[in-house]
This record gives structure tokens, C-alpha cells and sequence, in this order.
């Protein structure tokens, strides 16, 4: 249900952002770091959908809230002759590795599971037909 | 469950959004040419040059919408006024014959680019690219063969135009022009199809297997003289 969400949703925004206009060049570095900021938010979203933790109000806030805050920072840097984005872009980026980790960690260990189910069992009905 | 179907349309709703950006960011920056360099002082580089250059872009604009406006006010200012129209005519043909406004009309549509043939089957290899001399010889053979209104790359020739060598491209009213060279003019197409007669120069540049095409066409539209053309030095003499 929620991976097929993701996959439409995915593939709606594809189909539009091919047909919509460009924006210009002096706006795409805030463009940038708006995305890295709401690819941030979308798989903590789904890493705390896999914790059984998720709270709509934070998520929503976070994606917005992050994206925002991202581009003010990017601004306020260009302004100080600071590169602040390179900061937001780190901190980012590690959020999103660990979040990746929660849900490999998750699945990987949802499929050792069945893997050693599965054995179990085959190893049973062998049992059984031995006893046979 | 209703949960769980909330959580799922928003996540799809957030991916729908991501995915946008990330296209539009994607065409934005393949738009832009801008391969990304490794080199970190050459990507800012190549950044605030891309960003002057749409600065330059709004400015042009921004000047095409004044003068607009002031063509407008004139117009209107003159609306009523015989004299003042008079002043206005003269005002339009000086312009037209300064090359300060758009025209369009027929002639001829010349390309000049440079050989394909390799480089190492000639002596000189600066045989096989067209040169600024080149381009003047075949302006001047326009004007000769009664041109009106001529334009290389949509640089206009005006009075004041140079064209001159700028190692491999050339300069022409200060902007630079490379190869292949669009030479539009407006004139009476038979005779202007006359530059490609035998002995003329566009058959000398041919001989030297440089690209040569001549298009005849019934509807050429001329760009104007996108600067400023400033007389510091030349004063009207005032007849009594």
C-alpha cells in the first residue's frame, strides 16, 4: 500500500516535471538544496512508517519546515560569503544514510526470517517423512 | 486501517512533489550546458557566468519593453499634430537607415562555414577556415549589388560596424561571431544572387572548399542594432 503510493506518486510527478517550465538558473542552487532537504524528510518519513513511529503533523512539518529552512540558510550564506548549504547538504545526507540504514536493517532482517522459516520447515516435513 | 491510507497518500503526495523538483531541477541544469567539473572553483565560475548572462538576457529585455513605450508615447504625443507627425516620419526613416529597426523583406540568405576537408591534406590549414576579410568581401559585394539591410549571426551591419579578426571567431560590432556564418540582406534577390556568378568571391571561396550556400527567399526578417550608437566627435554644420 505504501510502496505503491510511493511508485504513483513518483510517477505522476515525473510525467510534470518533465512538461512544466524551468525555472531559471540564478534559483536552482535553492531549488537543490530544497530537494536534498525533502529527500531527507520522505525516507525518515518511511524509516518511521517501518518503526511504527510515524506522526503525520512532525512529517509534514519536517518537509516543509526543512525545505524552507534550507533555502533561507542558502540565501542567508550567499549573503555572508559563507557556503552555509554545504552544512545543510552534510547534514542531510547523513540523516538520509541513517534512515537508509533503519529500513535495510528492517528488511534484511524480515528476510533472514522467512529465509529460516522456511528452512525449519522444510527440515520438519523431512523429519516427518523419515518418520514415515 | 484509514490510518495507514492517510500515510500512504501523503507520502505519495511528498514523492509526487520531490519527483517534480527533481525533474525541473534536472532540465534546468542540462538547459544550462553546465557539465559538473570536478574542480570546485571552476563549477562557481561557470555559475556566475551563466548568471550574468541571464542578467544580460532581463536587461536586453527590459530595454526591447522601453523602447517600446517610448515609441508608443510618440506616437501619441504626434497623433494630432502635422508637424510634429513630419518630425516623427523623419525620425522612422533616419532609424530605418541607421539600421535601428527591425525589417523584413526579400533576399538573399548566404552561409559561409568552414571546409570539412582534414586539415593535414592542405599546406596552410588557415586556408580551410573563413576569415574576416572574407566576411567583408562578401558584405561589400552585398552593398555593391544594392543590399539594404545586411546582417551576419543577427549582429547588423550599421555605418559604424567593424569586422575584425578575434583570433578564432571574429568581432563584429563588438560581439564575438563564429563559424558558420549566417549573412542575411535584403535587396532584390536576382541581383543579389549574383554574388555566386563565376570569378566572383563566394566561387574563389568555394575553389578553397570552403562551405558556400546562397538561398534566395521572399521573406527575410532583419534584426536592428541591438547597441548604442554614440557621436562624440562628428557636429552638423549649420546652414545659414
Amino acid at each position: 500500500m505504501v510502496l505503491f503510493a510511493i511508485i504513483l506518486g513518483c510517477l505522476l510527478g515525473a510525467i510534470i516535471g518533465i512538461n512544466a517550465p524551468m525555472i531559471s538558473y540564478t534559483y536552482s542552487s535553492y531549488l537543490a538544496i530544497a530537494i536534498i532537504a525533502a529527500l531527507d524528510s520522505v525516507f525518515g518519513g518511511i524509516a518511521s512508517v517501518i518503526n511504527k513511529k510515524f506522526d503525520m503533523k512532525i512529517f509534514i512539518s519536517g518537509f516543509f519546515g526543512n525545505a524552507i529552512l534550507a533555502i533561507l540558510l542558502t540565501v542567508l550564506g550567499q549573503k555572508l560569503n559563507v557556503d552555509i548549504y554545504l552544512a545543510a547538504i552534510v547534514v542531510f545526507v547523513w540523516r538520509m544514510f541513517m534512515n537508509l540504514g533503519t529500513i535495510r536493517r528492517y528488511y534484511v532482517e524480515k528476510w533472514t526470517d522467512q529465509l529460516v522459516k522456511k528452512k525449519e520447515n522444510k527440515e520438519e516435513s523431512s523429519q516427518k517423512q523419515k518418520e514415515n | 486501517m484509514t490510518n495507514k491510507k492517510i500515510i500512504s497518500l501523503v507520502l505519495g503526495i511528498m514523492c509526487f512533489a520531490l519527483t517534480v523538483g527533481i525533474c525541473i531541477q534536472i532540465r534546468t541544469v542540462e538547459n544550462t550546458n553546465s557539465a559538473v567539473s570536478q574542480s570546485y572553483t571552476e563549477n562557481n565560475l561557470r555559475g556566475e557566468v551563466l548568471k550574468y548572462k541571464e542578467r544580460y538576457d532581463n536587461k536586453v529585455k527590459d530595454i526591447e519593453k522601453l523602447d517600446q513605450e517610448l515609441e508608443a508615447k510618440r506616437e501619441q504625443v504626434t497623433a494630432n499634430n502635422s508637424e510634429l507627425e513630419e518630425a516623427e516620419n523623419q525620425i522612422k526613416q533616419g532609424n530605418k537607415l541607421n539600421g535601428l529597426t527591425d525589417v523584413t523583406g526579400p533576399g538573399v540568405i548566404i552561409t559561409l562555414s568552414d571546409s570539412k576537408a582534414e586539415a593535414s591534406s592542405v599546406m596552410d590549414s588557415s586556408l580551410l577556415v573563413v576569415h574576416d576579410l572574407d566576411v567583408l568581401s562578401v558584405i561589400n559585394e552585398l552593398k555593391n549589388a544594392g543590399a539594404e539591410a545586411i546582417s551576419i549571426n543577427d549582429q547588423r551591419i550599421i555605418p559604424t560596424t567593424a569586422i575584425v579578426c578575434g583570433g578564432n571567431i571574429i568581432n563584429i560590432n563588438g560581439e564575438k561571431i563564429g563559424a558558420p556564418f549566417v549573412i542575411k540582406a535584403i535587396g532584390l534577390p536576382e541581383t543579389l544572387a549574383n554574388l555566386a556568378r563565376p570569378e566572383g568571391y563566394l566561387s574563389i571561396l568555394k575553389e578553397y572548399q570552403i562551405g558556400v550556400e546562397l538561398k534566395k527567399s521572399n521573406n527575410i526578417t532583419i534584426n536592428k542594432y541591438s547597441g548604442v550608437i554614440n557621436y562624440k566627435y562628428a557636429t552638423t554644420i549649420q546652414e545659414k
